[in-house]
């Protein structure tokens, strides 16, 4: 613990080095070292500065002269705003297991009578192979099923329950202690006439479970398949042959299907059981869902660019799909956002000018978006703004609130805009590749070609249906992304999709009256193909039928609709927006460095190439040259590539003596190499590159190889 | 005569009582009165063996209840069943016995009640408590203590000389009868000479029949008969459910009452439909034949819905199977079904790395090491070279060689142990072939990284990887472990083809 601790603090000042040099010499000063300063305790609720040291964990930028109110900003700024998406996120998370929730309690309170069936009710629960989202589902089951169904829920995971013994006594524990928390404890270990059962004795539970009656006592396999098949075979013989007495119930967290599964058990423990399967809702569709409460939401003070979004889905697509992951890597994009750059302090809404530092304006100004406004400027011949932003800080204080604004009325307007995109499923493709799309090129006239060709193409019912929609978004917003009506400050266009709409209507009724079905140009039935023969040959010719006055009417009506939301539906990407880089982050590096470490590759890295972390003279070499000055752990590595599956370890000394030894200039004696050959050797394997073979005698066995 | 009565006698009424409950077991009930009953001829060690569900335990319990509730006119007998299936070790069994006896005798001295480790820690608690008991109530000496060990062959961590040792209490002891009931008695079982044993054999088709025209497993009246009728039919039907799935399949009584009440309503349908009368027993039973040539019904379904929709389709198979050629048709058909469908969950559940490392670890574990070269290096063509087509002759002629002396398909035998570090090496080399995605990335996508060693984490927890022998060695990150794909070839199959890779071309036979 000490030592830990030690190594917690040397780490802090050296963290963000390019390598730790571990030194031992280290330790002799390390005792008049500060007291250990930084004890991290996020509780939420300790919003109150009154220690502000204990909570703040932001680091300093500006090459540590930000001053600390700047870095209590950023970090109450982060804080702020990851609450507020997790709330919303969490909301989301419970309301998807909540119908799931629902069938099993019913499926309890269904249950005919332990006695007469002797058979126990078990639910299975196929989760799907996420197994880290488990957690929250069973955590809600035990709150749910308490309350519904009078049941006391065990929750057993397969780490708890290495044998019969073990799992049992946490059962036992586990439903004895909860409610009565810690005193009685050492009661239940009593039986009423002071009778002591082992720890593992169920008849300890069933003594508490005569004093407090409840209708089911529900065992919660969280993940069964990493049970052992004769663990729960065991286990659930013992309930049979219990449930007589104890009303037990038993759920499965099921990962692949129920079939595998039972094909693990024994037949005669099959026979004890009965019970039904339960699906929970697909992670894609709770990631879409979390994408808009937590990306795409409105009220979102940080826009995560596309790339960084787009690999965070990919990976989720293609590796864990976990949902929890999926979470914390947003929340990791936060802080990274609000921890490294300092600029953020301006996203704060309360406007503290006076802690502001020359420091943040310089910042400004290196901006690239920046950059770029002023030179366009220059070039608009707009110079005296130019001069005034680069010289004048309240000049440029002013154009930043309006950016930080602008960026706000931008993004509810591409939201607005994204909206209407989506309405009807008229573009295929989901909502968060549209986002993305937009957040990063824009709403373009690709885009929107793309979008009012098919538009273009709406039967005159699915265009009512369409023009429905829109109204009803105008009017009601969306509040899954957080948007509110906009229908007041965008009158225009609510009139104008009003009356494309009644005008819709009215047309089709006359086209009714009038015996025809309304159409417009662009439907594909008016063109008409025609096959004349002449001479023996087909000819094939395109015609345009007739179209009625109604028809053409309703053209005009499509025509007006497209020329609308050509108008309407533009929009800039992010990165053309000034100072897009205080409210938008897109940068992949630290996420992935963070959560796919790749701690092989930086062992071969450092082993082949120690100059890129060790940074010394010694050690720099010109390709894959093994020089003496390597340390010989990394030596004996270069050496070891070489070698085939079994090493002899005679062969590896001579070959790394001839490196070492007498020839070169700095030459080892060879009780010096030999000591450093054997360390070397210890090294090796206590990274798992090498081990004992058992086949050869003063061999040993190779385990790695690179690049894997 | 007199003088015999007040030696020898049984509780006749008690019995009778009994027998009517337990319908052929007469010769059994009456035995093992005999031998428990202080009036007849108890015995110290007594062991009850037979087959499960032929009554054993219940009758024991049901006789000894109703003996000692019977001992206001009787002598005094009390008795403690101890069921092994419910003791978790031997040290759990002692101490269930000793709770147990404090319970049947209602004891007082609870403070004594307390650790009870060893066997002589038992016997040393047993003869305190009954010895003392006898001594208290000296003036009947013909009192009896029973102490029955339910399943005790089955008890789990039992020391070699547990039923030795527990044969020897009622040596100790004096009025103490110990019941042993196990499943298959072996002849030095006790160690101990001479000591009765009651069997009881296994029910006949006459003790079915009657059985199962009792009460609980009678069916309620059909609609369009009498309860008659509904009473014959019910005798003829189990009979022949008897025949057809009983006899060969499951000789239990609850497997035959369950394999009767699922049969009951489809057996029956036709005439509750009108179709056919219930006196019509052979046109009946031609009309639900596939349902008697199916061993389905007797397997235990652990999912209600699944388990009759399963049935149902199963029954249609058969059906149609049955026209064609009797019993042999349809294991297979059902076995395929099954397999599809685990597949296609797992193909579609699993992520893509996930599969991909599926995939490579079926392929370390049914290819031998030697072939890793010539399957997965780009040595030398540039492009690999697969097992199944496209070999040269040489190729051609090796494998002839090689069919001479194995004759099974490698994929048809268990799958060998392979180590980790391999297994990642076969998925580095497959992958940027097999995953359409990661093609254009190149060399950068194929990093081995933390996702990887999550997906074999993940794997391995579902146990589709399982890790062989050395338990002690590390976790799942250590390479040099030993690993085993614990699934089997169709389902590879299907996860392959998942992605578009057709497994059998990677595989050397």
């Amino acid at each position: 613990m000490a030592v830990d601790e030690v190594l917690g603090d040397s780490f802090e000042e050296k963290q963000h080095q390019a390598a730790y040099v571990f030194d031992p010499l280290d330790e002799a000063d390390g005792a008049n070292r500060p007291a250990k300063r930084r004890k991290v305790s996020k509780a939420p609720n300790q919003q109150g500065a009154e220690e502000p040291d204990s909570w703040l964990t932001f680091q300093p930028l500006f090459g540590g002269s930000e001053n600390e109110q700047c870095v209590r900003l950023r970090q109450q700024l982060f804080e702020k705003s990851w609450s507020q998406i997790d709330k919303r996120i969490q909301h989301i998370l419970r309301k998807a297991n909540e119908s799931t929730l629902g069938d099993v309690a019913s499926f309890l309170q269904a249950t005919p009578d332990r006695a007469s069936t002797d058979k126990i009710p078990s639910a299975f629960i196929i989760t799907g192979p996420n197994l880290a989202s488990q957690d929250l589902l069973f955590e809600q089951f035990s709150e749910t099923l308490q309350i519904q169904v009078d049941a006391k829920v065990v929750r057993l995971r397969s780490g708890d329950a290495s044998n019969l013994k073990a799992a049992l006594k946490k059962i036992i524990h586990d439903v004895t202690a909860r409610e009565t928390d810690d005193e009685n404890d050492q009661e239940l270990a009593m039986g009423k006439d002071g009778r002591k059962y082992l720890n593992y004795d169920l008849e300890a539970l069933y003594a508490h479970f005569k004093t407090k009656p409840r209708s089911h006592i529900i065992i919660a396999f969280q993940d069964s398949e990493a049970f052992e098949s004769g663990l729960l075979s065991d286990l659930i013989s013992l309930f049979s042959s219990w449930l007589n007495r104890i009303p037990f119930a038993l759920l499965f967290g099921v990962a692949t299907s129920v079939e595998l599964f039972q094909a693990r058990l024994l037949k005669s423990t099959c026979q004890c059981l009965y019970g039904d399967q339960f699906d929970v809702e697909q992670s894609s569709s709770i990631i879409e869902k979390i994408f808009k409460a937590a990306i795409a939401f409105s009220d979102a003070p940080l826009r995560l660019g596309s790339s960084l979004v787009n690999s965070l889905l990919e990976r989720q697509r293609d590796q864990v799909s976990s949902i929890p992951v999926f979470v914390s890597s947003l929340k990791y994009a936060y802080m990274c956002h609000f921890y490294a750059n300092p600029l953020t302090v301006f996203l704060s809404d309360d406007k503290k000018d006076d802690i502001l530092q020359e420091e943040h304006f310089e910042a400004i100004r290196c901006l690239p978006s920046f950059r770029r406004y002023v030179e366009t400027a220059i070039e608009k011949g707009e110079i005296e703004q130019a001069r005034s932003l680069l010289d004048d800080n309240s000049q440029l204080r002013e154009f930043l609130h309006d950016g930080i604004e602008g960026s706000r009325r931008w993004s509810l307007d591409i939201l607005r805009k994204l909206k209407v995109l989506t309405v009807g499923g008229v573009l295929s493709t989901d909502f968060s590749e549209i986002y993305l799309d937009a957040i990063s090129r824009g709403i373009d006239t690709d885009r929107i070609a793309e979008f009012t060709d098919s538009v273009k193409r709406l039967q005159p019912t699915d265009l009512t249906v369409f023009l429905n929609q829109v109204l009803d978004n105008l009017d009601n917003g969306d509040p899954s992304l957080g948007l509110d009506s906009w229908a007041n400050e965008n009158k225009d266009s609510h009139a104008f999709f009003t009356k494309a709409l009644s005008t819709t209507k009215a047309l089709q009724a006359d086209a009714e009256t009038k015996g025809n079905s309304l159409r417009s140009k662009y439907n594909g039935q008016t063109k008409v193909l025609r096959t004349t023969v002449i001479a023996q040959k087909v000819q094939l010719s395109h015609d345009t039928a007739t179209l009625t006055r109604e028809d053409s009417l309703y053209t005009e009506l499509i025509d007006d609709l497209v020329r609308h939301l050509k108008e309407t539906l533009h929009c800039d990407s992010a990165k053309d927006l000034c100072m897009n880089e205080i409210w938008l982050f897109d940068s992949k590096a630290p996420y992935k460095d963070v959560f796919i470490p790749r701690p092989r590759g930086v062992v071969e890295r450092a082993l082949s190439r120690p100059h890129d972390y060790l940074n010394c003279s010694c050690c720099e070499t010109k390709g894959d040259q093994i020089v003496p000055g390597l340390p010989p752990v990394a030596i004996l590595y270069q050496l070891y590539l070489e070698t085939g599956s079994l090493i002899n370890v005679a062969d590896l000394w001579s070959a790394y003596y001839a490196i070492v030894g007498e020839e070169n200039e700095e030459a080892l004696e060879e009780q010096a190499a030999l000591v450093l050959f054997y360390r070397g050797l210890a090294e090796m394997r206590a990274m798992g590159f090498v081990k004992q073979s058992r086949k050869k005698a003063d061999h040993v066995a190779k385990l790695a190889w690179k690049g894997l | 005569m007199n003088e015999m009565d007040s030696i020898f006698e049984l509780p006749d009424d008690l019995l009778a009582t009994l027998i009517e409950s337990f319908p052929c077991r007469d010769a059994q009930i009456r035995a093992l009165a005999t031998l428990l009953y202080p009036r007849a001829a108890p015995c110290r060690n007594l062991i009850i063996h037979g087959t499960e569900a032929t009554g054993k335990t219940a009758i024991t319990t049901g006789l000894l209840e109703a003996l000692q509730s019977a001992t206001d006119d009787g002598p005094p007998l009390k008795y403690a069943i101890v069921k092994s299936a419910e003791c978790v070790t031997a040290r759990h069994l002692f101490e269930r016995t000793v709770g147990s006896v404090v319970d049947a005798l209602e004891w007082e001295g609870t403070a004594s009640v307390g650790r009870c480790e060893t066997l002589a820690a038992l016997t040393v608690e047993l003869t305190r408590m009954l010895k003392e008991n006898v001594e208290q109530e000296q003036e009947n000496n013909s009192r009896r203590f029973v102490l029955v060990f339910d399943g005790i062959d089955r008890q789990r961590e039992a020391p070699p000389t547990l039923l030795p040792a527990l044969a020897r209490l009622s040596e100790i002891i004096p009025n103490l009868t110990t019941v042993f009931i196990l499943t298959t008695p072996t002849p030095s079982l006790l160690r101990v000479s001479s000591t009765p044993q009651l069997y009881f054999p296994p029910y006949t088709k006459t003790d079915f029949i009657a059985i199962l025209s009792r009460p609980p497993y009678a069916p309620p009246p059909l609609p369009n008969t009498t309860p008659q009728e509904t009473v014959d039919l019910w005798t003829r039907y189990a009979a022949a459910v008897h025949d057809a799935l009983a006899k060969p399949a499951s000789r239990s009584l609850p497997g035959l009452s369950r394999a009767c009440a699922a049969l009951w309503p489809r057996f029956t349908a036709p005439v509750a439909a009108g179709t056919h009368r219930a006196r019509e027993f052979s046109k009946l039973l031609v009309a639900a034949r596939a349902y008697f040539q199916d061993e389905g019904v007797l397997e235990p379904g652990i999912v209600l819905s699944g388990h009759s929709r399963d049935a149902n389709t199963n029954g249609s198979v058969f059906a149609a199977a049955s026209t064609t050629n009797g019993s042999n048709g349809h294991a297979p058909a059902k076995k395929g079904r099954e397999e599809t469908k685990a597949t296609k969950d797992l193909a579609t559940l699993l992520p893509p790395t996930a599969r991909l490392l599926l995939v490579a670890a079926y392929l370390a574990s049914h290819n031998a090491p030697r072939h890793d070269q010539t399957l997965f290096s780009t040595w030398h063509t540039g492009r690999r070279r697969r097992g199944g087509g496209g070999g040269g002759a040489t190729g051609a002629i090796r494998a002839s060689k090689r069919t001479k002396h194995r004759k099974i398909a490698r994929k048809l035998l268990g799958p060998s142990a392979f180590v980790l570090e391999r297994m990642v090496a076969i998925y580095a080399a497959t992958r940027r072939e097999w995953d359409s995605d990661g093609g254009e990335e190149g060399v950068v996508g194929v990093g081995v990284d933390g996702d990887v060693g999550m997906a074999i984490s993940t794997l391995a927890s579902l146990r589709l990887l399982v890790r062989v022998g050395g338990t002690g060695g590390g976790d799942t990150m250590d390479r040099g472990g030993k690993w085993r794909v614990g699934v089997g070839w169709e389902v590879i199959r299907g996860v392959g083809r998942s992605m578009g890779v057709e497994v059998e071309e990677w595989l050397i036979e």
